[in-house]
């Protein structure tokens, strides 16, 4: 009874106190951050088919980095990799388009760079009418119900593609469903029509028809991409890093291009699905071979950034237009953010 | 007009001491109420001031940061932006109207909430079998996340107001109807007896004497299940849910608006305060024979 409230109190939170101790510790892992005697080098990817699965499922940069140590971390959202860039949390990215531009402007500023062009969006990404809503064109979309992830690349060419009908997004009611909400609002009726990517899109397209697919919204002008981003820190402390990522990349798209049933295995076993629909998944994406990535249509190379600077000012004006960011940034900031540096040579020496 | 504001200034708070060299000379002034704050609220201020003093300071060392650590400066401008349509608000309207509309939802589906709550509380306090059946179920209910089985939700009632209300109603139902089972059981034994004895039926005694006696617990129980609906606000909200606040705030997520995202939060928790508050006056004016009046 004589026992003193306080130390019950000592009692109660030496464990949570502890716990908080123990986990803050182990935060903010960036480029400097050594593990043991290795350095450590945390790469940020995303569950959709890319040569960036082949990499980490066949351990390419694990082989080709054997001094380090290469923890992936598995993002759900382009917007949630940005925020682990700001919190200094990730070094390597595989990452949208749409996101990279958000991360280049006001005021995220996120002192990260594009080293590499992982997939363009091409038939894995589209715009489905659902059957039974009359809609046959992108022009009928008027008055119409349309889903797609906001912030997403989907979102920028499901606008885009409204845009080049004439459409605005005040003609239709545009809602914001992830993916796996899209398919149960399908089913049930309660939307006309979605942009969005594989696997939801197969699902679509049984019930639906396709009006328009990012591989033709891209010929248009409006390409969205799937980037290889790397943070300034990385950059100027282990460029041989860079240099060895961007060498595994170009082998596992070449694998993606070349050998597409080893691919599609790698890229199974990573998302958990069967082999077939893998290698579709894989077919309806469009992926570069390394002139292609080097070319000025791209990436650019050898501190020239390619036609890549544009699409992510469309982008970043895309985001201004609706009011996300106070204002894109100069083109001038954005050909920075590019980094081209031993391109083409880096990538197959 | 300065030099009286002036000297009033210096009448205010502690430093009494420096008044007589302040005002002398002055002719006399009509003694006036000076109004003196409260142990409470000044204790209250000192530790909000101190809040956002540390704040600031937090999001100002090592260089502002306004994903990571927005400070109070610019989420109180984010607020007075998106306080008008000047700028378009967010999504075309205001925060408050985002507010409101989730104010609305909240009013809709945990009021239905709290009436089939009500009413199940009683069945359950009155008819023990109901009780025995029902007890556990509304405690897997309780301890289940909403964002668990709202997936299932948006499946059976689609994305527009309904699996929000609904969303909403299921997160307040139990709550209410667990307390007030619990309130109606505890009614004094003495007080059913002499009401039964007096001709009372079966519904006057619920109506006049266990209800009144189980009045103040259930109010608690109301308190609670808005405060546990106004948290499950976001989750309802995940799906199609702009406008509506909790929507602005995943929106503001998904593009790293880390200020709108706060701007969400104070609007949330002032809404949650006010309700409350509004909640607990209602209660004291239905039960005036609890506590001080």
């Amino acid at each position: 009874m004589s026992r003193r409230p306080a130390s019950r109190l000592v009692l109660l939170f030496t464990p949570i106190l502890a716990a908080a101790l123990a986990t803050s510790g182990c935060g903010g892992s960036s480029s400097a951050s050594t593990d043991g005697a290795k350095p450590k080098i945390t790469i940020a990817y995303q569950k959709f088919p890319s040569g960036d699965l082949v990499v980490k499922h066949d351990k390419l940069l694990e082989t080709a980095l054997p001094g380090y140590t290469i923890e992936w971390k598995v993002f759900d959202s382009g917007a949630s990799i940005n925020t682990a860039f700001v919190a200094d949390a990730v070094d390597i990215a595989a990452i949208g388009s749409s996101p990279v531009a958000r991360g280049l402007s006001d005021p995220l500023n996120i002192p990260y760079k594009v080293a590499f062009v992982l997939d363009v969006a091409g038939a894995n990404e589209a715009l489905v009418a659902r059957n039974g809503s009359g809609v046959s064109t992108i022009a009928g979309l008027k008055g119409h119900r349309i889903a797609t992830p906001f912030a997403s690349t989907s979102h920028y060419s499901l606008l885009a593609a409204l845009t080049a009908a004439g459409l605005t997004d005040k003609d239709v009611t545009l809602v914001d469903l992830q993916p796996q909400d899209i398919v149960a609002a399908w089913k049930r009726g309660d939307i006309d029509a979605a942009y969005v990517w594989l696997p939801t899109l197969e699902e679509l397209k049984q019930t639906g028809t396709v009006l328009v697919d990012s591989a033709a919204v891209a010929k248009d002008g409006k390409p969205t991409l799937d980037l290889g981003v790397v943070s300034d820190d990385l950059i100027s402390k282990h460029p041989e890093v860079v240099d060895a990522w961007r060498k595994a990349e170009t082998t596992a798209l070449a694998q993606v291009r070349e050998q597409p049933d080893t691919a599609a295995k790698a890229v199974a076993a990573e998302l958990s699905i069967t082999e077939a629909d893998a290698k579709s998944q894989l077919s309806q994406g469009i992926f570069l071979s390394p002139a292609e990535i080097t070319s000025s249509t791209w990436l650019g190379s050898g501190g020239k950034p390619g036609d890549i600077v544009t699409n992510l000012l469309d982008a970043a004006q895309f985001l201004a237009d609706q009011k996300k960011i106070p204002s894109a940034p100069s083109r001038d900031a954005i050909a920075a953010a590019i980094y081209t540096k031993g391109l083409p040579d880096v990538l197959t020496k | 007009m300065t030099r009286v504001l002036d000297r009033d200034d210096r009448h205010d708070g502690v430093e009494v001491a420096a008044t007589p060299a302040a005002g002398s000379g002055e002719t006399a002034r009509a003694p006036r109420h000076r109004w003196r704050p409260s142990r409470t609220v000044t204790l209250n201020l000192a530790a909000v001031t101190t809040l956002l003093l540390l704040w600031q300071l937090v999001a100002t060392v090592g260089g502002e940061d306004p994903t990571l650590r927005p400070s109070p400066v610019l989420v109180a401008k984010t607020l007075f932006e998106l306080s008008g349509t000047d700028n378009g608000g967010y999504e075309g309207l205001p925060w408050w109207q985002h507010l409101l509309i989730s104010a609305r939802r909240i009013g809709i589906g945990a009021g239905i909430g709290v009436v089939l709550g009500l009413l199940l509380g009683v069945l359950m306090g009155v008819i023990a079998w109901l009780r025995t059946v029902l007890t556990p179920l509304l405690s897997l209910l309780r301890a289940l996340p909403p964002l668990a089985y709202f997936s299932l939700v948006i499946i059976w009632f689609g994305i527009d107001e309904t699996p929000k209300l609904v969303l909403l109603g299921l997160a307040a139902l139990p709550p209410v109807a667990a307390v007030t089972a619990e309130a109606v059981t505890q009614a004094p034994q003495s007080l059913i007896e002499a009401a039964r004895s007096l001709g009372g039926s079966r519904a006057q005694v619920i109506r006049d004497v266990l209800v009144p006696s189980a009045l103040p617990q259930v109010i608690t129980g109301i308190r609670l299940a808005l405060a546990i609906a106004i948290s499950s606000l976001v989750a309802a909200e995940t799906v199609n849910g702009l406008p509506g606040i909790g929507g602005m705030i995943r929106d503001a997520q998904a593009y790293n608006n880390t200020a709108v995202v706060v701007v969400g939060l104070f609007a949330i928790g002032i809404g949650a305060l006010g309700l409350d508050a509004l909640i607990a006056a209602l209660g004291r004016r239905l039960t005036p024979w609890t506590g001080r009046a």
